[in-house]
């Protein structure tokens, strides 16, 4: 049994707005364990982001309201911000959608692929560079001695985010968060990103959470997955299993709207019907309800909580938890 | 377009994401500096500061070896002199150099203005920072103080301040720069605005740097184009006011010489001795002219809006 190094326990985070809170992460509860890598996926909006934020503190100007982030036993929740800084970057290290954007343009990449390490190592200019040039061969940039005197802007967006998980890995954290890693980046890059990010995992055994809407990169790299809606877990599982056997119809729902190769020609896609919901003013009962297929009279009445369902999912659905399999056109 | 010739002649190409590693690193200050060497008027308008300030410094030497009077020696045998002969540019009506007090004007004109920029930059750009990235109750403190400060009617500061103090060129400026802060607080305020929502900001709050690093290594460097710009079109205005100001009395007082107070004193002469008028007038004409020409050089080689 591998160890636990992160484990969340009911986390809620809230932004409040004038319209009211916004419940972006609504009693979220996962684990990870070291080496291995958990994907989070959902819609745009469904708090994958706000959960990855919280976990290392950079919620603002969300606050978490409730719920522990349990990080090798100690709850970050409560460490203060000089404790926190100390956990980014040197424990848990994150890597943004972006590339384009999360390199400071008037700095040169290999004094900011450096940075964490004069942050938390106290190493001078020299070495850390030397640091970061090591590290920037590593994740496939060639020549990076001399790539390390480039400025971000004379980078494609393949190098930035390779030099942004240098930078991630300078202090070899033992948990890396890759929010939407390679959505900003054509699918050739992807694939290249999402491999280094599997051979990082390999070499370094850093533990990755992968936050993704993609469900063919999380199919490819997770061994886990977490299924978000409206802030809330609504499944998790193997990867293999959740994607087979899924026992949540939104789930269901987004496997299904994956466009086949092998579909008819005239089959018209299946998107979801309707909305994400109004994070403000949920739903009563299940979130997923106003959209759900298979929805009976139980779900616009109850909320559902996550439990098990099948050997080794668990899902938050009315239908799935009485014995339903989810089947239909 | 592309040279059908050459397409044949050349291999492929590297793969695209490796780039070229042997094109010299060109930073944005090297290609904004590479911008500005190529605007000719700009360049010429520089020079023409840079040398201005060059002689105030050295005008000692100027005197002792040009014009070998000092600023404020009278010569009351040769009053109202016209240009040429002994004296270059001629004299005054108590026999002084003009030359030499243009010269000497100028250590005081543009000592003052380039104090007032730095002053009010200092002071602007800390407060604009710290408005800028704290947001919230810090912000609308400090701006709401920035609007009391931008609503005060300046010219009833300066005649306080005249009737308070002797002018003298520091106080001057310090005066000149209690107004002027407020506009660079503004301009820097919003532009860190928008760099903080960049995604480096939290990339680089996510690695655990601390707020003042955040601010200092991290915004500064991405505020300092706007801030070029703002001190180097500043000058010429500075240089005005200044200017303005000795000329009703306000700044510097005679017998210390200005190009503004040079002015006051000929205006009682202008129908027999032009020059007295004419000199400091064209100075300052071409000072701030070139100033401004300068600044608008500078702001389209550096201002990353532009681009």
């Amino acid at each position: 049994m591998a160890t636990t190094l992160l484990e969340v326990q009911d986390l809620r985070t809230v932004f409040a707005t004038k319209n009211g809170n916004v419940k972006a992460v609504d009693g979220v509860s996962f684990h990870l364990d070291a080496g291995e890598t958990l994907g989070i996926v959902g819609e745009s909006g469904c708090g994958k982001s706000v959960t990855a934020m919280s976990v290392i503190g950079l919620q603002r100007p969300g606050r978490i309201v409730g719920g522990r982030v349990l990080f090798m036993g100690r709850d970050l929740t409560k460490a203060s911000e000089t404790e926190m800084r100390e956990i980014r970057g040197q424990e848990i290290a994150m890597i943004f959608q972006d590339p384009m954007t999360s390199l400071n343009p008037v700095f040169r990449t290999g004094w900011q692929v450096g940075e964490p390490l004069r942050l938390h190592r106290g190493v001078d200019g020299i070495r850390a560079l030397a640091g970061a040039v090591a590290m920037l061969g590593k994740v496939g940039i060639s020549s990076p001695a001399e790539r390390a005197k480039s400025y971000p802007h004379q980078f494609s967006g393949g190098m930035r985010q390779r030099a942004m998980i240098a930078m991630g890995l300078t202090t070899t954290p033992k948990v890396l968060i890759a929010d939407e890693p390679t959505t900003a980046l054509d699918v050739t890059i992807q694939a290249q990103i999402l491999d280094l990010l599997r051979q990082v995992n390999r070499e370094f055994g850093t533990a990755t959470i992968l936050i993704t809407h993609n469900l063919g990169v999380v199919a490819g790299m997770c061994e886990r997955v977490m299924v978000m809606y409206a802030g809330k877990v609504v499944e998790s599982g193997p990867t293999t299993d959740v994607f087979a056997h899924p026992k949540h119809p939104y789930t269901w729902s987004l496997l299904r709207s994956i466009p086949r190769l092998d579909a008819e020609r005239h089959e018209a896609l299946k998107p979801i019907e309707g909305l994400p919901p109004n994070l403000i003013d949920l739903p009563k009962g299940c979130a997923f309800h106003p959209r759900c297929p298979f929805k009976i009279e139980k779900c616009s009445r109850d909320t559902p909580v996550l439990n098990r369902v099948g050997a080794t999912q668990l899902a938050a659905c009315w239908v799935t938890q009485a014995g339903t399999e989810l089947k239909g056109a | 377009m592309i040279d059908p010739g050459q397409a044949i002649a050349t291999d492929l190409p590297a793969p695209a994401f490796e780039g070229d590693a042997r094109r010299p690193a060109q930073s944005y200050w090297n290609e904004s500096w590479e911008r500005l060497r190529a605007n000719r008027i700009g360049i010429v308008c520089g020079s023409l500061i840079v040398v201005l300030a060059l002689i105030a410094i050295a005008a000692p030497l100027f005197t002792q070896f040009l014009t070998h009077v000092e600023p404020s020696q009278l010569d009351l045998d040769n009053t109202f002199k016209p240009p040429g002969g002994a004296h270059l540019l001629g004299t005054d009506e108590l026999g002084r150099d003009t030359l030499t007090r243009l010269i000497y004007g100028g250590r005081v004109t543009l000592g003052v203005a380039f104090l007032t920029i730095a002053l009010s930059l200092t002071l602007g750009t800390g407060v604009g920072l710290l408005a800028g990235y704290y947001g919230r109750w810090i912000d609308d403190l400090l701006m709401r103080f920035v609007d009391v400060v931008l609503a005060f009617p300046a010219i009833f500061l300066f005649i306080l301040m005249a009737i308070l103090f002797r002018p003298t060129p520091i106080t001057l400026a310090a005066v000149i720069a209690s107004v002027g802060w407020g506009g660079v607080a503004r301009l820097v305020r919003g532009e860190v605005l928008s760099v903080k929502e960049r995604d480096f900001i939290l990339a680089t709050r996510s690695i655990g740097a601390r707020d003042v690093r955040l601010i200092v290594r991290h915004l500064l460097p991405n505020v300092l184009p706007v801030l070029i710009v703002a001190a180097t079109l500043g000058v010429g205005q500075i240089i005005l006011i200044e200017a303005a100001l000795d000329f009703l009395g306000l700044g510097i007082q005679p017998p210390t010489a200005s190009w503004g107070n040079m002015l006051t004193n000929s205006q009682s002469y202008f129908f027999h001795s032009t020059w007295l008028v004419y000199f400091p007038g064209i100075t300052i004409f071409v000072t701030v002219l070139a100033a401004n020409l300068f600044g608008n050089a500078v702001r389209d080689a550096f201002d990353p809006r532009l681009k």
